[in-house]
């Protein structure tokens, strides 16, 4: 994908989300997100597996059978690409699931996820500092390396569907959190040090977990219609202060 | 060049890189050590996301890490020619430099520094990042100064790479994801402690890095456990005192 830096590259990608969305008549979800990137990426599918800490998560969604083959076997043998991404909080990029050194690290997976379909396989942990909420697995027919900008465009996907976890577990929780459809643009992967200082700085004032703070610092930018990082720098230079409760943007439900 | 400290630092640089290591605290130190071996009044460390950014990993002080966080943002610079070029660039006189880079030349020098060095680290065909050296008065870098600050960006690259074989080419990607979300993880704990203590960020840091060090933790691992309220950092909550200054810390201004 074509994109002029990290903000472009973002951009193009959710334009691309929001059109598949908007296709369904639903707003944008992982789903969209594993259909997009395996056309964007060229892979031949992908998984979305939502998990808070290391260890078994849930299957939110897959693209075809051998995806879910794939998830269902790591589940079962308790070892694969995702468990690692998962465990070591970093992408686990095997080009090439005949290579010799995945016998050895996945005696199991190895040989199931070749007999599987897959040739390779890429599995992104969704995640922003200490905040994680599952993995993307992706996997091709056919063995090779990522390209830069494919890899590039992986991880943007891997931001966005970490977003929308986040935005999910909101919803089920009761919040009000989340852009919604047509909501701010997606610009995550223009990473401000000053988003991530405030989301720190709204666990103390709020006296909640990094993930809630995050979706709070989302939904008070949105419900304000400004932009995150301009939110993030006032938290930061201490010229706005959020909590302890009512929170102005939650309508008492904190 | 100090050549006396030569030895020294490259000593506890190797040491890093095998007792308790933590990428990010790795790279403030050779930012430290960079400062004082070379002549420079401070350093930046960028390491270059595929998404397509640039990101400031380190530095030596919040002058440099905001002359850096400038070039980024403003896709103008002397680290960014270097970057894309993968090779040195050097700017003796930042006042004579203002058709180059029209923006970058006010900023720096309003920061306090008159001449930059920008140097690329390398692993083999691939540009993956640059170390750069700022200084507050005019003149050319000396060229032994450049040679061991092309060490000291090399050191970086083994740096990222350390733990882990480069049989494959994954691993760097790898490395360099985990790298960076380990500096969201510091980020979002320097937030915490910020307002828990009610200091700025930048003595959240440094307060941060001299409790882990004390404790011989590594710093993404105690911000982690910070945040996830495993480790309060007792002893910090009781006030917020000043770490006392350690050779390898960030100073102050630039000198």
């Amino acid at each position: 994908m074509a994109g002029d830096g990290a903000g472009g590259r973002a951009e193009a990608i959710w334009g691309l989300l929001a059109a598949h969305a908007a296709g369904r008549g639903a707003p944008a979800s992982v789903a969209d997100v594993c259909a997009v990137c395996v056309a964007t990426v060229g892979m031949s599918g992908a998984a979305v597996t939502a998990a808070g800490k290391p260890g078994p998560g849930h299957v939110m969604c897959v693209t075809d059978e051998v995806s879910e083959r794939l998830e269902e076997l790591q589940l079962t043998f308790g070892e694969g690409p995702c468990v690692d991404a998962s465990a070591d909080d970093r992408p686990v990029l095997v080009p090439d699931l005949d290579a010799a050194d995945v016998v050895g690290r996945w005696p199991a997976f190895g040989p199931a996820a070749r007999l599987a379909g897959a040739a390779a396989m890429f599995s992104f942990p969704l995640q922003i500092g200490v905040i994680r909420v599952g993995v993307i697995d992706l996997y091709r027919r056919q063995p090779g390396p990522l390209s830069a900008d494919q890899l590039g465009d992986a991880l943007v996907f891997a931001d966005t569907a970490t977003v929308l976890l986040l935005d999910r577990q909101d919803q089920a929780a009761g919040g009000g959190g989340g852009t919604g459809p047509g909501g701010q643009p997606w610009l995550l992967a223009l990473r401000r040090a000053e988003i991530d200082q405030a989301t720190g700085m709204l666990t103390e004032q709020l006296g909640v977990g990094i993930e809630e703070a995050f979706v709070r610092l989302r939904a008070y930018a949105y419900a304000q219609d400004r932009r995150l990082a301009d939110v993030a720098g006032d938290l930061v230079a201490r010229k706005l202060r959020m909590g302890p409760e009512p929170d102005p943007c939650r309508d008492g439900a904190a | 060049m100090d050549l006396e400290l030569l030895p020294e630092a490259f000593v506890e640089l190797a040491d890093t890189l095998v007792a308790g290591f933590d990428i990010i605290e790795f790279m403030h130190v050779l930012t430290g050590r960079s400062v004082e071996l070379l002549d420079a009044s401070a350093a930046g460390l960028l390491l270059a996301d595929p998404r397509g950014e640039l990101r400031v990993v380190a530095a030596s002080s919040e002058q440099a890490r905001l002359v850096e966080l400038f070039q980024v943002q403003n896709d103008e610079g002397p680290c960014l020619d270097c970057f894309r070029a993968g090779q040195p660039v050097t700017a003796a006189d930042l006042s004579s430099e203002s058709r180059r880079w029209p923006h970058f030349a006010v900023t720096a020098s309003q920061a306090g520094f008159a001449a930059v060095q920008a140097l690329p680290m390398r692993l083999r065909d691939e540009t993956i990042g640059a170390l750069n050296l700022f200084r507050a008065a005019p003149g050319p870098f000396d060229r032994a100064d450049v040679r061991v600050g092309q060490a000291l960006a090399d050191v970086a690259t083994i740096g990222l790479l350390n733990e882990r074989t480069l049989r494959r080419s994954e691993t760097l990607n790898e490395q360099l994801q985990s790298a960076l979300n380990s500096r969201v993880i510091i980020e979002q704990a320097k937030g915490k402690l910020a307002e828990r203590l009610g200091v700025d960020m930048n003595d959240a840091f440094n307060l941060l890095r001299s409790y882990a060090r004390g404790r011989n933790r590594g710093l993404s691992e105690l911000s982690r456990a910070f945040i996830e309220g495993s480790d309060p950092l007792a002893d910090l909550s009781a006030g917020p005192a000043r770490p006392s200054r350690q050779p390898g810390q960030p100073p102050g201004p630039p000198r």
